[in-house]
C-alpha cells in the first residue's frame, strides 16, 4: 500500500513538530516562573516558584526524550521529581516552624 | 498502529502544554498565594501527566517507569500543595477577600482551649 507509509511518515513529523514547539513553549514557561521567583512578592510565592521550576523541568524532560526518542530522560526525571517533592516539604516546614527538625 | 499512537500522542501533548499555560498565566494573575496554589496544583498533575502519556505511548519506554513516575506526580503535589498553603497560613500570610476562614478560627479556639486547661 503505498498511502499507508506516506501517512505514518506525516503523522512522525507532525509529532516531531508538536513536541519541539511544545518544548520551546515550556522553556519559556521556566524563564517566566524564575523571573516570578526573583520578583518573589511574598515568601510563600518564592517557594511556590521553586516547586514549579521543578516541576516544569520533569515536563521539559518528559518532552526531551519524545523529540530525541530516547528514554533516558525519564531516568533523569524520576529522582528529579522525588527530590522536588523531599526539599518543597522541609522547605515549607522550615517556613512554618523556623526549624527543619 | 503508529499513527493511532502518534495521535494519541499528538492529543496528550496539546493537552498538557495548554494545562501548563492556563497554570503559569494563573499563577501570574491570580492575587494571593492561596489562589496561586490552587493554578499550579494543574501542572503538576495534569500538564506532566499528559505528557508522560504522550511518552510511554510514542518512545521505546514501557509502561512501567512511566507509571511510576505518574503516581510519583500524584501523590507528590497536592501534598507539596498542602505543606506549602499550611506554611503560609502559619505565618499569617493576608488572604484577599476571604469569606470565612474556618482554619484561623479553628487555630483560635484550639490555642484558648490550651490557655484553658493550662
Amino acid at each position: 500500500m503505498p498511502g499507508e507509509g506516506g501517512t505514518r511518515h506525516i503523522m512522525r513529523e507532525l509529532l516531531i513538530n508538536i513536541a519541539t514547539i511544545a518544548l520551546v513553549l515550556h522553556i519559556g514557561m521556566m524563564g517566566v516562573v524564575v523571573w516570578y521567583i526573583w520578583r518573589g512578592k511574598t515568601i510563600a510565592d518564592r517557594l511556590i516558584g521553586v516547586d514549579l521550576v521543578t516541576t516544569v523541568l520533569v515536563s521539559i524532560f518528559v518532552l526531551l526524550s519524545i523529540v530525541q526518542f530516547d528514554s533516558i530522560f525519564i531516568d533523569l526525571a524520576l529522582p528529579l521529581a522525588a527530590l522536588a517533592f523531599i526539599s518543597t516539604i522541609a522547605l515549607a516546614k522550615y517556613l512554618a516552624d523556623e526549624q527543619v527538625f | 498502529m503508529t499513527e493511532v499512537r502518534a495521535f494519541i500522542a499528538i492529543l496528550a501533548i496539546i493537552i498538557g502544554t495548554l494545562f501548563s499555560l492556563i497554570g503559569v498565566l494563573g499563577m501570574i494573575r491570580l492575587p494571593d498565594p492561596y489562589a496561586r496554589l490552587h493554578a499550579t496544583g494543574k501542572i503538576g498533575v495534569y500538564g506532566s501527566v499528559l505528557l508522560l502519556v504522550a511518552a510511554a505511548t510514542w518512545t521505546p519506554l514501557g509502561w512501567g517507569r512511566a507509571i511510576f513516575l505518574i503516581v510519583i506526580l500524584i501523590v507528590a503535589g497536592p501534598v507539596s500543595a498542602h505543606a506549602i498553603s499550611s506554611a503560609a497560613h502559619r505565618i499569617n500570610l493576608p488572604m484577599k477577600d476571604p469569606i470565612r476562614d474556618d482554619l484561623l478560627e479553628a487555630r483560635k479556639r484550639e490555642s484558648s482551649n490550651v490557655e484553658f486547661f493550662e
